[in-house]
């Protein structure tokens, strides 16, 4: 019972602070470049209001389109249950397991690019073939890198890795953990659809790719598929800092238990993904578009490094 | 005949009745010929039962105590002329991979083979698949390499013959051409390697000892083995047959080939190497690995290109089985090092893979092979909108998409999680080489997983949605009931598998006892897929049955908020932004072609693309036409097969006038120095 109650709280603290991650990148790039930006909640309204509106749909789509945003919010939802946000007590009734996690992201994906494919539009098909090659090409190395901690940690459970990294005291100070995190910043970049990879915020389709996917979508299909994207975008934060970041083996010196470790460690892992999203935030300031056929080089240094955290721990020895 | 029946044990009479219910297919196929309409249905309807009753001969084989179960022995006075049929569990596990794909193809086929009806002898046609089925069995079943040899080769010939079925094609001809040679080519080398496997053992029986042969011999006999079977199941660099040959035959014989004869070589390697040569050197797994690495890449990036449905899902094929291959790989090399729990896993992902290829892809084949019968086409560029025009197709091939994609909840996921374990266990300390391959593994497991999302969604995307490219496509219709429930059964059994995988892994884990003796059932246990890592003692678990409820309740819980918050659903029809341009047309959607570009520039060095633009008119900026070419070098036929095919042209031209004069004078004189040569021999002998 209490692994339902977990999972839930679990579900619903990722889903409400999601929007919230878009929104801090937004102001934070806003005020880079001296604007004074939308409200931080921003994002929040939009989702409402875009709930309440009425759907335009092609006539040329069938019921995979109508389908797609329900199984992209499906997929994304399912992936957060894998990420602990915060010290739970025990291991959750299933434990996520990071091959799994990809499979289930990979299930939103095929709906979201099918989708893209089923309204006939120019830019649907423009946008799923470009997902196509930056999934292609940075797949490999999201798993080396998830490999690589799972086999340090002797698990591919995702609760028990960051288990593992919370005993291991500071990760960072570990050269492995350096190129995995490196190479998972890179990762997620191209994951969530940022700035160099692909660019958010504009409609431009010599640089779209996710916006150019979900272009014919409106109302609460967009919502949907708006939320889905920014819950992919905090699973994948997640991730990253409660694998390279560990905050649990804090919780446990101050000899925190129960309802009170729980509340605190939520805490202090909302303020690591406050500081991610503006790490987010200033790289795409600082960084321009990349041409798309510059992507496979950034893939490629992706892999590079991740390849090398495995070398260094498990050809080079320890 | 009757003596078999009493030999054996319940399992032995059921499998004597479907081999006598297949040659009775086979026999009525050919008295029926006149009737087509009847001929089918007798035929098919024969297959159907004889499928059944061969399901329950493996379920029983696998299930009873008794390891080997010898069905049929005839010992002639001549030692290696024996027949000998037996059943043991690895059989019993492809016979049973067999039988369920034979038995959704047979009810498909019914509804399929009409469209010969008038145009081609279905007879023939009828009595090639359930001659094919019954070799293929027999190449399972036979305990004599002897036995096994004449069965490879009856298959061989067999299935060259559905391939070239539709002769009048040029194309068809020309693949058919290119597979027998192929084909006899990797059956050369598994000559050879019987003929040292006899001249050591002086015996051909698969179930003896090796231990008479040398070392060094087993190395070779490893080497001839892997090209023999390699070249059957399509690995690169000998798989080049496969992309034409499989589309080429009538699609429920694709499926049969693509489902389950590539997978005789899975059997003939697990058979011969791992069970009767032994592993004995880690480099025969590596060079298994690597075989595995480098068509699991290569298959997935050409599927990715193709715009002809039959031939994406053939390369895919040389995808899967090289997925097969690193599991198999994985396996040799664990038994190489003593690793016993690391080769069971390994095993069983390779196996597990095996069933899921053999629903799936037979599936999908089945799906191309509507897509087929309702528009006349195979080329991607000249469909589109299926999904309106059958709906029932669409769904099913949806959802064979998504299981060879190894989307959960579906099956593709099981075996690809169970790969993925045995990699992971399979990295220890202490093998720089073996780790930085297991890891290179991985990876190109994750961009084929990638890649083969990708051309699925390229397949039916491009077929099904959007605008219907051309007549043809417009003018589809949904095939007859019966060949959907052909399809909806192995769509229906990949769901299953993939929610209730234990019920196959307990199986699998008889299998194994039965033919490696290693158990994997301690480490799945609670009834959760739990895997053993052997670096830890806790267990890795996932259970795609709870997936799919989460799945199920959020969509739900989504459908429910958005109905509180927004009200009911108001939806207004209109058509696709046009950019306020004129209205957008099917020629304005993405194509098959610009689908796979972006990806096709990214991985240049493989593909070398080519473009070449022609265009005619005397003005530069407004000529009269142009026309955009572009291709991929074949890079396999033009670098290593051009080459020996004309290194073996040149060779045979000079013999043609050097040495084949056809002066009776030079005949003689090779007469004598034969002679010559004879005498010496023996004085020297």
């Amino acid at each position: 019972m209490m692994h339902a109650v977990y999972a839930l709280i679990q579900i619903i603290v990722i889903i409400l602070a999601a929007p919230l991650v878009n929104g801090i990148i937004r102001k934070v790039k806003a005020l880079t470049q001296k604007r004074k930006g939308a409200p931080l909640l921003q994002m929040y309204f939009d989702l409402f209001k875009l709930l309440k509106k009425s759907v335009v749909v092609s006539d040329v789509a069938s019921w995979i389109f109508r389908a797609a945003p329900y199984i992209a919010i499906a997929s994304a939802v399912a992936a957060s249950l894998f990420v602990p946000v915060a010290t739970w007590p025990e291991s959750q009734g299933y434990a996520g397991d990071m091959i799994l996690f990809v499979s289930v992201l990979a299930l939103g994906r095929f709906f979201m690019m099918l989708a893209a494919l089923d309204t006939a539009s120019t830019f649907g098909g423009m946008g799923s073939s470009r997902e196509a090659m930056i999934s292609a090409l940075i797949e490999p190395s999201l798993l080396v890198t998830l490999f690589t901690v799972a086999l340090i940690a002797k698990s591919t459970s995702i609760f028990q890795i960051m288990h593992f990294t919370a005993g291991v005291g500071i990760p960072l100070l570990h050269p492995v953990y350096i190129l995995g995190f490196a190479a998972l910043c890179t990762i997620i970049i191209a994951e969530t659809s940022r700035v160099p990879v692909d660019d958010p915020s504009t409609h431009l389709e010599l640089t779209m790719v996710h916006e150019a996917m979900i272009l014919e979508y409106s109302g609460r299909d967009l919502a949907l598929m708006e939320l889905s994207a920014s819950i992919r975008q905090l699973v994948f934060i997640t991730l990253l800092v409660n694998i390279y970041v560990p905050h649990d083996q804090m919780i446990a010196l101050y000899g925190l238990s129960g309802f009170a470790a729980i509340a605190v460690s939520l805490f202090v892992y909302l303020i690591k993904v406050v500081l991610v999203s503006i790490l987010i935030a200033v790289i795409e300031v600082h960084a321009v578009k990349l041409r798309l056929f510059s992507i496979p080089n950034l893939a490629a240094l992706a892999f590079i490094v991740s390849f090398l955290g495995f070398i260094q721990y498990f050809v080079l020895g320890r | 005949m009757l003596e078999a029946f009493h030999n054996s044990g319940g399992q032995g009479t059921l499998f004597w009745v479907s081999i006598i219910l297949y040659a009775a297919a086979a026999i009525f196929s050919l008295a029926l010929m006149k009737n087509p309409k009847v001929c089918t249905l007798v035929s098919n309807g024969l297959c159907i039962l004889a499928s059944v009753f061969g399901i329950a001969t493996s379920i029983i084989d696998i299930a009873i105590e008794k390891i080997h179960t010898d069905l049929y022995v005839f010992q002639s006075a001549i030692p290696y002329l024996s027949v000998d049929i037996r059943l043991d569990r690895l059989s019993s596990f492809f016979l049973l991979c067999l039988s369920v794909l034979v038995l959704c193809v047979s009810i498909y086929a019914i509804g399929y083979v009409s469209h010969y009806f008038g145009k081609r002898n279905v007879g023939v046609l009828h009595f090639l698949y359930a001659a094919f089925i019954l070799s293929m069995i027999f190449v399972m079943t036979s305990g004599n390499a002897v036995f096994f040899f004449v069965a490879w080769e009856a298959m061989a010939l067999l299935s060259y013959f559905l391939v070239i079925y539709e002769s009048e094609k040029e194309e068809n001809v020309n693949a058919g051409r290119l597979y027998i040679i192929m084909t006899h080519i990797g059956t050369a080398f598994l000559l050879i390697a019987f003929m040292i496997m006899f001249s050591y053992t002086r015996s051909f029986d698969m179930f003896g000892s090796s231990a008479a042969i040398p070392a060094f011999a087993k190395n070779i006999m490893f080497v001839l083995f892997l090209l023999g079977f390699g070249t059957k199941a399509g690995v690169v660099p000998v798989h080049i047959w496969l992309p034409y040959a499989h589309p080429a035959a009538p699609s429920h014989v694709s499926a049969l080939m693509s489902g389950i004869m590539i997978k005789t070589a899975v059997y003939g390697l697990l058979r011969f190497v791992f069970s009767y040569l032994g592993v004995q050197n880690t480099w025969w797994g590596v060079a298994i690995l690597v075989l595995g690495i480098v068509s699991a890449l290569m298959g997935v990036a050409y599927a990715f290109v193709e715009k002809n449905i039959k031939r994406l899902l053939a390369y895919s094929s040389i995808e899967n089985i090289g997925i097969i291959f690193i599991g198999l790989g994985i396996a040799f090399i664990a038994k190489a090092q003593g690793n016993s729990l690391v080769c069971g896993l390994a095993l069983a992902a390779s196996l597990f893979h095996c069933l899921n290829h053999t629903l799936f892809k037979g599936s999908l084949f089945l799906g191309a092979g509507s897509v087929h019968f309702a528009s006349g086409t195979k080329n991607m560029e000249e469909l589109g909108g299926l999904i309106k025009r059958m709906p029932v197709t669409a769904v099913l091939f949806l959802c064979g998409a998504l299981s060879i994609s190894a989307i959960v909840p579906f099956n593709g996921f099981i075996s690809e999680w169970l790969t993925y374990q045995s990699l992971f266990a399979n990295i220890l300390p202490g093998h720089a080489l073996i780790n930085i391959l297991t890891i290179l593994s991985v990876a190109v497991l994750a961009m084929a997983g990638a890649l083969a999302a990708a051309s699925f969604i390229k397949l039916f995307g491009i077929s099904f949605l959007g605008l219907p490219r051309s007549e043809r496509a417009s003018n589809a219709v949904e095939v007859p009931g019966v060949m959907n429930v052909g399809m909806g059964i192995l769509v229906t059994l990949c769901l299953a598998v993939g929610l209730f995988p234990m019920a196959v892994l307990q199986m699998l884990d008889r299998v194994l006892t039965g033919f490696a003796g290693i158990s994997i059932l301690p480490q799945l246990k609670n009834g959760w897929l739990t895997a053993f890592s052997p670096l830890s003692i806790s267990g890795n678990a996932v259970s795609p049955a709870v997936i799919a409820g989460v799945f199920a309740g959020v969509i739900l819980a989504a459908l429910v908020l958005i109905r509180i918050i927004g009200g009911k659903r108001r939806e207004r029809k209109v058509g696709t932004w046009d950019c306020g341009f004129e209205s957008l047309n099917a020629r304005t959607q993405y194509s098959a072609t610009g689908f796979s570009k972006p990806v096709k520039i990214a991985l240049k060095i493989l593909f070398r693309p080519s473009r070449v633009v022609k265009t005619e008119g005397d003005l530069v900026y407004h000529p009269e036409s142009i026309q955009y070419l572009v291709g991929i070098e074949p890079i396999f036929e033009r670098y290593l097969y051009d080459p020996i095919s004309k290194l073996a042209r040149s060779i045979s031209h000079k013999i043609k006038y050097s040495v084949q004069t056809g002066s009776i004078h030079a005949y003689l004189i090779y007469i004598l120095l034969t002679v010559l040569i004879l005498m010496f021999y023996n004085r020297i002998a």
